[in-house]
């Protein structure tokens, strides 16, 4: 007499064998034919000016690809849903990692003005010159530094106006540009 | 394993532990292990990723000026070498799934060498970065690296060092995860020339293919990211 033994909650008749779909080789061949067209258009929509559409276009390519893969050469399609489930959780937890990140420092200078934090700005220089400064003081020396700029050459090179008003990332720019 | 009954219960295969109670749960048991570790693995290189997005998103022009320096035929070549041993992967996988122990040892060979073949691709490519005075980090030489980029038409705009700081440590950590792969691999290809899987027992090549498809993954997202997107 054999007891019943329960797999996954269900009664397996066959303790030796294992249950796996096998997929017939044409089916990756076909997965990988798909891969190279894909990998082939994201190379020549590089050459292509998108502009910030690029960043979309390439994400989704490889979206496209990574499902691929997953679904077909790591089986997930035919696979025990669990597995399924800690794959997407995964890329769940990723993403919320991403946004909170992202938020934050996409509100922090609006944040930083509000409460006037203080912070260093070194000029790419050393920090031995840093200066102690907040969002408000800095911004307006900013400006001024670049109407001083602009109203210098003002023959124009244009190049004083469009690089000041941005203020997140200027601070550091620049260390020393090349002659 | 010799049974006295001719139509005995067929023996388990040589590999199956005491404490399952049935083969496939041993497999089972295994692989998701494996899916939790690869949970692990992603979730350390999102870290990187969400590296690359921040530097992107507060220093657009640097990240464009900096990425021109890259080779794009040279990451796409190794983009299809990559994609090509994941299938040759799969395929060993799937002989080992129908019990054809030639074709294991043979896709098995292929993919170790489609990684050998990644890894001289990308020693040409880090040799080629860093003969041009492009290090990571405080090892930027921007002189040579600005010359450099004049040659070929382009201008490093911002700090370039904290891009290429980026880039070598997503590829380098990427590199390492090849080599590991590469190990791993050999060690698959010992066991499968010594015939020890067949249909009832195949889950360290299932799992080690898990692990380069992974890698595989990995490879997927930093190609566009780091030598294609404007």
């Amino acid at each position: 007499m054999t007891t019943k033994t329960f797999l996954h909650g269900k009664p397996i008749d066959d303790v030796v064998e294992v249950h796996e779909h096998v997929s017939p080789a044409a089916a990756y061949y076909k997965v990988l034919g798909a891969l190279f067209v894909l990998t082939g258009l994201t190379y020549a929509v590089s050459f292509a000016d998108l502009g910030p559409a690029s960043l979309t276009v390439a994400m989704v390519v490889a979206f496209a690809k990574a499902t691929l893969v997953a679904m077909y050469f790591m089986h997930l399609k035919y696979d025990d849903r669990f597995h399924v489930f800690v794959f997407l959780s995964t890329v769940i937890f990723v993403g919320i990692f991403f946004l909170f990140t992202l938020f934050d420092l996409g509100s922090r200078t609006r944040l930083n003005e509000e409460q006037g934090t203080f912070f260093r700005v070194n000029n790419g220089k050393d920090w031995s010159e840093s200066q102690r400064t907040n969002m408000a003081e800095w911004q307006a020396k900013q400006k001024a530094e670049a109407e001083a700029k602009a109203k210098g050459d003002a023959k124009g090179e244009g190049k004083a106006a469009g690089a000041a008003p941005d203020a997140k990332g200027d601070a550091a720019k620049a260390p020393a540009k090349a002659p | 394993m010799s049974s006295t009954h001719a139509h005995g219960p067929k023996p388990p295969h040589a590999f199956f532990q005491h404490h399952y109670d049935t083969v496939e749960q041993q497999a089972g048991a295994a692989k998701l292990g494996m899916w939790v570790f690869l949970a692990t693995e992603i979730l350390m290189f999102s870290g990187l990723f969400l590296a690359y997005f921040i530097v992107r998103a507060f220093y657009p022009e640097m990240v464009l000026g900096s990425h021109e320096l890259l080779s794009k035929t040279m990451g796409g070549i190794n983009t299809v070498v990559l994609l090509t041993s994941s299938f040759t992967m799969a395929m060993a996988v799937r002989s080992a799934q129908v019990g054809d122990t030639p074709g294991i040892v043979r896709n098995l060979y292929m993919t170790i060498g489609c990684a050998l073949i990644f890894m001289v691709v990308k020693y040409f490519e880090y040799t080629g970065k860093f003969s041009h005075g492009i290090f990571p980090g405080k090892y930027f030489d921007y002189e040579r690296a600005a010359a450099y980029a004049a040659e070929h038409g382009h201008e490093l705009v911002g700090m370039p060092h904290i891009f290429f700081g980026v880039y070598f440590t997503m590829t380098g950590l990427h590199g390492v995860h090849v080599l590991a792969g590469i190990i791993v691999l050999t060690w698959i290809l010992r066991r499968a020339q010594k015939g020890h899987f067949g249909p009832q027992y195949f889950t360290p090549v299932e799992n080690v293919g898990l692990y380069w498809h992974i890698v595989d993954l990995v490879w997927i997202f930093l190609f566009p990211l780091l030598y294609l997107v404007k």
